[in-house]
């Protein structure tokens, strides 16, 4: 028994299968393609809101506000654990550098504060959060910690902003998984109904091949390479059209969104995103022949 | 065959208690009514019935007891001529042919060569390239033995193979599978046609109701179908 002439046959088979009914075969891809561009934008989408997340939380830091009074020593003591804690990098801020501050920030207004008899400001400790120190959860915990010390008098770390973000992530990630899934479903039910037809449709041929000799293998490989042919035909045609989509719509898109500072220098799709569909094109093909020839071929 | 019976659920058995011995590069007549069970008899043979009760050898295996995963290697050493031929309209003559070697894996170029050599040898090379339903009857049952001798196997079955010919073409289709025999390949041969048993003499066994109720050789087959 040759290889490749069994190759060379299930292919031929598989390819005679598709020109023998190509309405259903067109219908399948179709699904295929239309799951795997759904898919494909919510990765996209849900890449730029990382990037969202991340530009954002560049900003997120912890701000330590101390008692009068508080020695040097207990400064450094509290920066060594913040920093080994978090990673981050932390400061010390002098009263006086902290209205410096707020007098540039509020500008003209800012005027005012020369009149101040006396800083009524504190010294800080400013800690820059490194992404993977930006876990809500975690920060809440550290917070709560530093709080209880007896010589902090305020913790402050953006934390409504950064919890409400980190929400919406996870709801759009959430969302996406379960869409995602429904559609994978999906596409597999109606792959391996097209294939259904096909095994009916060449019903005479499987029963002469079993009664000259077919093993079941051989029998049911062209159906196998079909599924996978319509899956990886899916994964061309949904790239394609992602690509349309980054490169017509994403210009705009971006163009609507600048003040967040994303999805710039960006077009054309990820070559990751690319090696997943037809990955998961592939998968759902073949999944969905081994479906049906599961349930239908009876041999 | 030993003590072999089939019954399906609700009917009179269909074979009862049929023993039977055929040797290797034997030519055997079956012959009897319709509906005497020959065909099922036959389809024992190469397993597309299983016996209710009772044993099938072949070569000395017990095809009643093979699992499923081995009937395709049996059925590779079988050749089969349908009744009803099971000719594929949408393929050409020669790929129905190459239809036995293609499931072997056997390249395309080798399909196509053995499969115009079995056409030489029932006399339709030139129709080759052409749609079963474009041939005459007695033509298409000449494919069909075509497809059946194409992998040279050990064992012909062969279910009312000159049904639909004319006593020209008959004659010359017994006379190959004949020659076939003569090669040593053992033939078995369904058939309710008295002219063939006179005129072959070959070992002949009656079928009645599921009994073999006769069995005879040589020039007394004849008798048989009285």
């Amino acid at each position: 028994m040759s290889v490749t002439a069994s190759l060379g046959y299930f292919s031929r088979t598989a390819l005679n299968g598709i020109v023998r009914s190509p309405f259903v075969h067109v219908i399948a891809v179709a699904s295929l393609a239309i799951a795997l561009v759904g898919f494909g934008l919510a990765r996209m989408a849900s890449a730029q809101l990382d990037r969202l997340l991340v530009a954002l939380a560049g900003e997120v830091e912890m701000t330590v506000y101390l008692a009068d009074g508080t020695t040097p020593e207990k400064i450094a003591d509290l920066q060594a654990a913040l920093s080994q804690r978090t990673g981050g990098q932390t400061r010390v801020v002098s009263p006086s550098e902290a209205l410096g501050r707020l007098a540039s920030e509020l500008g003209e207004q800012g005027q005012a504060l020369e009149s101040l008899e006396e800083n009524p400001l504190p010294w800080s400790v400013e800690v820059s959060l490194p992404p993977l120190a930006r876990e809500p959860e975690q920060l809440e915990a550290l917070a709560e910690r530093v709080r209880s010390l007896p010589f902090v008098t305020q913790v402050d770390y953006g934390q409504e902003a950064l919890e409400r973000l980190t929400a919406i992530a996870r709801a759009l990630k959430l969302g996406s998984l379960i869409a995602f899934v429904l559609v994978f479903l999906t596409a597999v039910v109606v792959v391996s109904a097209t294939l259904q037809l096909a095994i009916y449709s060449r019903r005479e041929d499987i029963e002469i091949q079993k009664l000259v000799g077919a093993t079941d293998r051989f029998v049911r490989a062209p159906f196998l390479i079909e599924g996978l042919l319509q899956g990886v035909v899916a994964a061309a045609l949904a790239c394609a059209a992602l690509w349309a989509f980054a490169f017509f719509v994403g210009p705009k898109l971006a163009a609507l969104f600048s003040f967040l500072d994303v999805g710039k220098g960006r077009s054309g799709i990820d070559p990751r995103l690319v090696l997943e569909l037809f990955s998961l094109g592939a998968g759902m093909g073949l999944l969905g022949s081994i479906v049906a020839v599961r349930r239908f071929l009876r041999v | 065959m030993f003590h072999v019976t089939k019954a399906y659920p609700g009917d009179p058995p269909v074979l009862v208690d049929i023993n039977l011995d055929v040797q290797k590069g034997e030519f055997v007549f079956l012959t009897g009514p319709s509906g005497a069970g020959k065909s099922t008899l036959l389809k024992l043979m190469f397993v597309a019935e299983r016996p209710t009760r009772g044993q099938v050898l072949i070569s000395g295996r017990n095809v009643a007891r093979l699992r499923e995963g081995g009937i395709p290697y049996l059925r590779r050493n079988i050749g089969v001529v349908f009744q009803d031929f099971k000719l594929l309209p949408t393929r050409t003559v020669a790929e129905n042919v190459g239809f036995t070697l293609d499931v072997l894996g056997t390249p395309r170029e080798v399909v196509r060569a053995r499969s115009l050599k079995a056409l030489k040898s029932v006399g339709l090379e030139h129709k080759a390239d052409v749609l079963p339903p474009k041939l005459s009857g007695g033509e298409q049952q000449r494919v069909v033995i075509a497809r059946a001798l194409v992998n040279d196997p050990a064992i012909l079955l062969a279910d009312e193979p000159t049904g639909n010919l004319d006593p020209r073409l008959t004659v010359e289709i017994m006379d190959l599978l004949c020659d076939v025999n003569a090669r040593g390949t053992t033939v078995v041969v369904a058939t309710h046609d008295a002219s063939l048993i006179e005129r072959y003499q070959k070992r002949t066994l009656r079928l009645e109701r599921g009994t073999l109720v006769a069995e005879a050789l040589g020039h007394k087959a004849a008798a048989l179908m009285a």
